[in-house]
């Protein structure tokens, strides 16, 4: 024992890992399982991609929102954000700019009151509940403001392509949604920026005294989450074919939700994207299998609830066995 | 090492099986249709063969069930539960009845178009024939409508329309807020003869309901320049906000305020109990919808009238219909549901 | 022997425990005998299974097997509260009172003094001024405990379990943040306690207050139960070697080496606790800085390395001067620093132990946009091996390490940095003997390859046995300074140091 022993994890150890990681991919199994059993229609290719395509704003939010939980902060302007991207293409569409332009001006409000959000809460040390819970005021209202409160119609074809278009067979939204998984994984697990977001959520002091600049890395965390707000936008503008202030009221409560089931820890310093995804997915399916199912709207709120507790119980419990 | 490759293997396999579905989606659509009719009992068999459509007028589709899909605006505020619950309690009496094979449930739209448009495509994925839809917004909800056109699924609106009802929807069920507009107008001319300062309490920015009966209000107003409006707050449709704009205008303008128009009942019940609590009974709140608390309201004389919406009239009317095309009649596509004005007079008929 | 009620010689009677998580025998059959009024050392090094077996007396784990006797009856506690009332009180080594309570409150948590539904504040605060004065504290017992130094509030821990009435007080490390004034207050109380028949459980590795203030010793390694004996009848030099299973020859292995040119240089530097402070470290040197805790040593590294505010002065690295606003100014001019504070400035406990060395250090692991992982897995690999980290895979949670792992975690981040000036706080605080005599030989390493090093050590040995030069401070100045020279000539004692320690 006096000589170091620095190997390679046991089989136990990787399979008590990978409960505790992916223990939640069991759930939505069973879910999935459940439901098409229920609903043969569930499991065609056709809902899938259904909800694929569902879930996708869902999803970008969520991303967002797993980054600023894992700081040890959390970011409640995103459904606002949703609307003044949606308002601010909206504008920029009916005065006649080109499609791409109008969302680049989109993801640019969107990324500045990130940029804005992150700014206060590095530099002020003001906490990100209260901070984000008052930008979201601005941000609504800012939208407000810019649309006169009325819903723009959305005339360009061309934007609605976003959400009706196909790539190579697959629902343009997919696309994006592949993609910034992709991008974000990559960001998370593989960059500098990724670890330094772990280690200032994980221990701040620890993460300073390393070398690592907090007020950047919450700068970055937040502006990251407005531009994954904007580009989520698009795609709902585009879906809905309307630019309005009123949009996007309460989503970041799915964004949470799905950001949780997927291991993300409110304690900070936990949280990995294959983890989300599954989170992103069984948020899906929750709205999707329940409306195959038919089972009344009234208890889907308690079955949505009941779902995540349990989820995050399991979650919780296999962890514990972990240790 | 091998929990990186097993997280970038999932991510890979997502998106592959993603690519995959959507291969499969377009090589599946036409193979599905000779599947479904293999996988029909033989005694059907002719049935299938010819086209299903003319077979029976409700299964638009043709796979030999009828399956309706109902797509709420919400099923919370006090407007819209009394109609989900008796397009619900009709509904499950077709089902039980055999009229229908099969229908969804109440969906829930939760007043925003983008859930709409998820509980449309959930619609087209169960293989739903008709649709009835209460559309959140009118042009954002409008690609819930246009997606089921493409399907060929048979959309039936109720209560309000989205932007490209009058060509896509099968037809539509409900009553022209402008008139309702006109009516609240209407209603403040008559009980405030001498004219003066009124607020307009409006429902959430960019709702068709709330513009059109804007409209109408403005439609009337604006041939009486005796009466001024003074604030048009964003209540959003929620009766504490009305209610608080009631108390702010009563300190602003005192006397000189006479009417309070809303948008809808909630608000101007909340507006005028606010109105009575400072005593200023006399203070004209007039809203539309018909709920159950304004018109206990009206029955005791607390609040002056309210113009119902008969909601309820406007989704059996929708019921109606499905019910005629499966005898395979002819459905009219723009039927009127009128506004009622309720009075002390005529209340009893309307309260439950 | 299951439930027949046991000889009552033994306060606390441990048998054939054992416990493992998921394939690691943590314990293997253990013993423990503890007799009333008995001050029990108990020595092992890190990971050897001491706070596995304190954890399953309190409650905190479930033994596998082996049955715990307790005044002579079978006793398993369902978790901390239960053994408090059964009469078993322990003082953790990292301690987490809550700040923002009062000295009383915090004494009372969860006892709190009532009448009716209400707090009895005047009664509670009357109680534990009481106690406090007893303990010689002179605060008011409303004093909030964020007011109180590191060590003062290791003493209310103390003086809460004292006053639950414990018949037995688990101590794990408990002098590891005083000084030497506070360790002799200490041992007073535990004189008191023992006279009044209350038995400890003393588990500490310094030597010198074992054999000060314990009467019997257990050793523990690897899980299991070496020995247990009188401490009279034992040396030190058995002990250790008990301890890690061979024998140690020398604790200091300080190798002199070459000092060459100076590296870093503080000149008339103040900050927050110190003023006027000049000094400067060669490589290959190893510089000792001895004084009570709080006199502003530590102070004077936080700002060094811009984890502070300096308010004045320069200082030069190489001989240029350098400005530091962060640490991160620090980092990339080469100055590393070990913080005394493992737990909150040393380590991310939640992630890997992989991510933690490669840390401060990701800039020179990186392949265009992406971290070259494959290289950081076998740097850090290779860096673990060097510190002689005992862990199953650098993929673990540092969380799931030891006291003395977690350091050489923190040690191997630095090194991976490759400083030219690696600053040491207090490097072997709460780390078992084998552990520290490794990072001792590690500095000495270090120190020969042409590393300056500054060490902090409260341990008068330690800087004695380690450096090449001393200063001593005192009251945020520097109040002396000896060379190897005259320590190794005898020409200086502890007693020498300690006078500059306390301004003489």
């Amino acid at each position: 024992m006096s000589q170091s022993k620095v190997g390679s994890i046991s089989r136990q150890d990787m399979i008590n890992d990978l409960l505790g990681k992916y223990g939640i991919g069991v759930v939505m199994l069973i879910m999935m399982a459940v439901i098409s059993i229920m609903e043969p229609a569930f499991l065609t290719g056709r809902n899938i991609i259904n909800v694929a395509t569902q879930i996708s704003i869902n999803g970008l939010l969520t991303y967002g929102l797993c980054l600023s939980i894992t700081t040890g902060g959390i970011d409640l302007s995103v459904g606002a954000q949703l609307a003044l991207t949606s308002c601010m293409i909206g504008v920029c569409l009916r005065d006649g700019m080109p499609v791409a332009l109008a969302c680049l001006a989109g993801i640019g409000i969107a990324t500045l009151f990130g940029f804005i959000n992150g700014i206060l809460i590095a530099k002020f040390n003001m906490f990100p509940f209260v901070v984000t819970l008052s930008t979201q005021l601005v941000i609504r209202g800012l939208s407000q403001v810019i649309s006169n409160g009325q819903a723009i119609p959305i005339t360009s074809d061309a934007f609605k392509e976003i959400y009706s278009g196909k790539f190579l067979g697959i629902p343009i939204p997919i696309v994006i949604f592949v993609l910034i998984t992709i991008i974000m994984y990559l960001m998370l697990h593989w960059t500098r920026f990724g670890r330094y977001i772990f280690a200032v959520g994980g221990n701040v002091n620890a993460a300073i005294a390393s070398g690592i600049s907090r007020f950047w890395v919450l700068v970055g965390v937040y502006t990251i989450s407005g531009i994954l707000s904007g580009i989520a936008s698009i795609i709902f503008t585009a879906k809905t074919g309307s630019a309005q202030s009123n949009i996007g009221i309460g989503y970041e409560t799915d964004a949470v939700a799905a950001s949780v089931l997927g291991g993300t820890s409110f304690a900070g310093g936990i949280a990995t994207i294959p983890g989300d995804i599954l989170g992103i997915f069984i948020i899906g399916f929750i709205y999707n299998g329940m409306n195959m199912l038919g089972v009344s709207s009234y208890y889907q709120s308690v079955v949505k609830g009941c779902i995540i507790i349990g989820a995050v119980l399991m979650d919780m419990v296999m962890i514990r066995r972990k240790r | 090492m091998r929990k990186k490759v097993l997280s970038l293997a999932l991510v890979t396999v997502m998106a592959l099986s993603l690519a995959a579905c959507g291969a499969k989606e377009e090589a599946a659509a036409p193979a599905a249709e000779p599947a479904k009719e293999a996988a029909a009992p033989a005694a059907e068999a002719p049935a299938a063969e010819a086209p299903a459509a003319e077979a029976s007028g409700a299964d638009v589709n043709g796979d030999g069930k009828v399956v309706i899909g109902y797509i709420s605006k919400n099923i919370v505020d006090p407007f819209h539960a009394p109609i989900n619950e008796a397009a619900q309690q009709a509904l499950d009496k077709m089902k039980a009845d055999g009229v229908i094979d099969d229908w969804t449930g109440i969906l829930d739209g939760e007043t925003d178009p983008n859930k709409q448009i998820d509980r449309a495509n959930d619609c087209i994925a169960k293989g739903c024939d008709i649709v009835i839809m209460l559309p959140a917004e009118s042009e954002a909800s409008d690609p819930a409508l246009l997606a089921m056109n493409d399907e060929g699924i048979k959309v039936l609106e109720v209560n309000s329309k989205t932007a490209s009802c009058d060509t896509k929807a099968f037809a539509f069920f409900g009553s022209d807020d402008v008139q309702a507009g006109e009516m609240l107008a209407n209603w403040v001319l008559e009980n405030c003869k001498n004219g003066g300062k009124y607020i307009h309490c409006t429902g959430i920015l960019g709702n068709s309901a709330q513009i059109d009966r804007g409209q109408g209000i403005e439609n009337i107003m604006k041939d009486h320049p005796e009466f001024e409006k003074v604030g048009e707050p964003d209540t959003q449709w929620k009766g504490d906000l009305a209610a608080n704009a009631a108390t702010d205008g009563i300190a602003q303008y005192g006397d000189e305020l006479v009417a309070i128009i809303c948008d809808n009942d909630d608000m101007s019940s909340a507006a005028q109990r606010a109105c009575n609590d400072a005593g200023r009974k006399d203070i004209v709140c007039v809203g539309v919808d018909g709920n159950q608390n304004p018109l206990q309201m009206v029955k005791d004389g607390e609040l002056g009238a309210t113009v119902l919406q008969d909601g309820i009239g406007q989704v059996m009317g929708a019921i109606e219909a499905i019910q005629t095309m499966v005898n395979g009649g002819e459905v009219k596509s723009n039927p009127q549901i009128p506004f009622v004005l309720v009075t002390k007079d005529n209340v009893d008929q309307y309260l439950k | 022997m299951s439930e027949e009620v046991r000889n009552a010689e033994y306060l606390l009677d441990c048998e054939n425990i054992s416990k493992s998580f998921g394939g690691t025998h943590a314990l293997k059959g253990v013993q423990l005998h503890v007799k009333p009024g008995e001050v029990h050392a108990l020595l092992g090094e890190n990971g050897a299974g001491k706070s596995t077996l304190m954890k399953c007396i309190i409650g905190l784990l479930k033994p596998d097997d082996g049955t715990i006797y307790f005044d002579g009856k079978p006793f398993q506690a369902k978790g901390p509260v239960d053994a408090i009332n059964a009469g078993i009180s322990m003082i953790h080594q990292e301690l987490n009172p809550e700040p923002h309570l009062t000295i009383a409150e915090n004494i009372f948590l969860n006892r709190e003094d009532v009448r009716g539904i209400f707090l009895d504040k005047k009664k509670q605060n009357q109680r534990a001024q009481v106690i406090l004065d007893n303990f010689h504290m002179n605060y008011p017992a409303q004093t909030k405990i964020s007011a109180l130094t590191l060590a003062e509030v290791q003493m209310i821990e103390i003086i809460k379990a004292v006053s639950t009435q414990a018949k037995l007080i688990i101590m794990d490390e408990p002098t590891s943040s005083l000084d030497s004034h506070e360790t002799d207050r200490l041992f007073e109380v535990i004189r008191d306690l023992k006279a009044k028949g209350v038995a400890i459980i003393y588990i500490s590795h310094r030597m010198e207050e074992i054999f000060q203030i314990c009467d019997t010793v257990s050793v523990f390694r690897d899980g299991t139960f070496i020995n247990s004996m009188p401490l009279k009848e034992v040396s030190r030099d058995t002990l250790i070697s008990m301890m890690v299973g061979r024998k140690v020859t020398n604790i200091f292995p300080k190798v002199d080496c070459n000092i060459g040119d100076v590296v870093f240089k503080a000149e008339n530097i103040s900050g927050k606790g110190f003023k006027d402070i000049s000094f400067e470290v060669h490589a290959g040197e190893i510089l000792g800085f001895s004084g009570l805790v709080g006199s502003g040593r530590s102070e004077t590294m936080r700002a060094i390395f811009g984890l502070d505010p300096l308010y004045g002065g320069k200082m030069y690295l190489d001989g240029k001067e350098i400005h530091n606003k962060n640490p991160r100014d620090a980092i990339r001019k080469g100055i590393a620093m070990v913080n005394e504070d493992r737990k909150n400035y040393g380590l991310c406990l939640t992630r890997s132990i992989r991510e933690n060395i490669s840390l401060p250090n990701l800039p020179a692991k990186q392949k265009g946009l992406l971290i070259n992982r494959k290289r950081e897995k076998i740097d850090c690999e290779e860096y673990a091996s060097q510190v002689h980290l005992k862990a199953a895979s650098i993929e673990h949670d540092a969380f799931s390490l030891s006291g003395g792992n977690q350091q050489k975690v923190v040690v191997a981040k630095w090194i991976m940095a490759n400083p030219k000036l690696l600053i040491l706080d207090e490097p072997t605080r709460g780390v078992d003997v084998g552990a520290k005599s490794e990072i001792h030989s590690l500095m000495c390493q270090f120190a020969a390859e042409g590393l300056a090093i500054i060490m902090i050590s409260s341990e008068l040995p330690e800087v004695m046995g380690m450096s090449d030069r001393v200063i001593v401070y005192h009251e945020g100045s520097i109040s002396g300074e000896f060379k190897r020279e005259e320590i190794v000539n005898e020409r200086v004692s502890q007693e020498d140091i300690l006078a500059r320690a306390f301004g003489a």
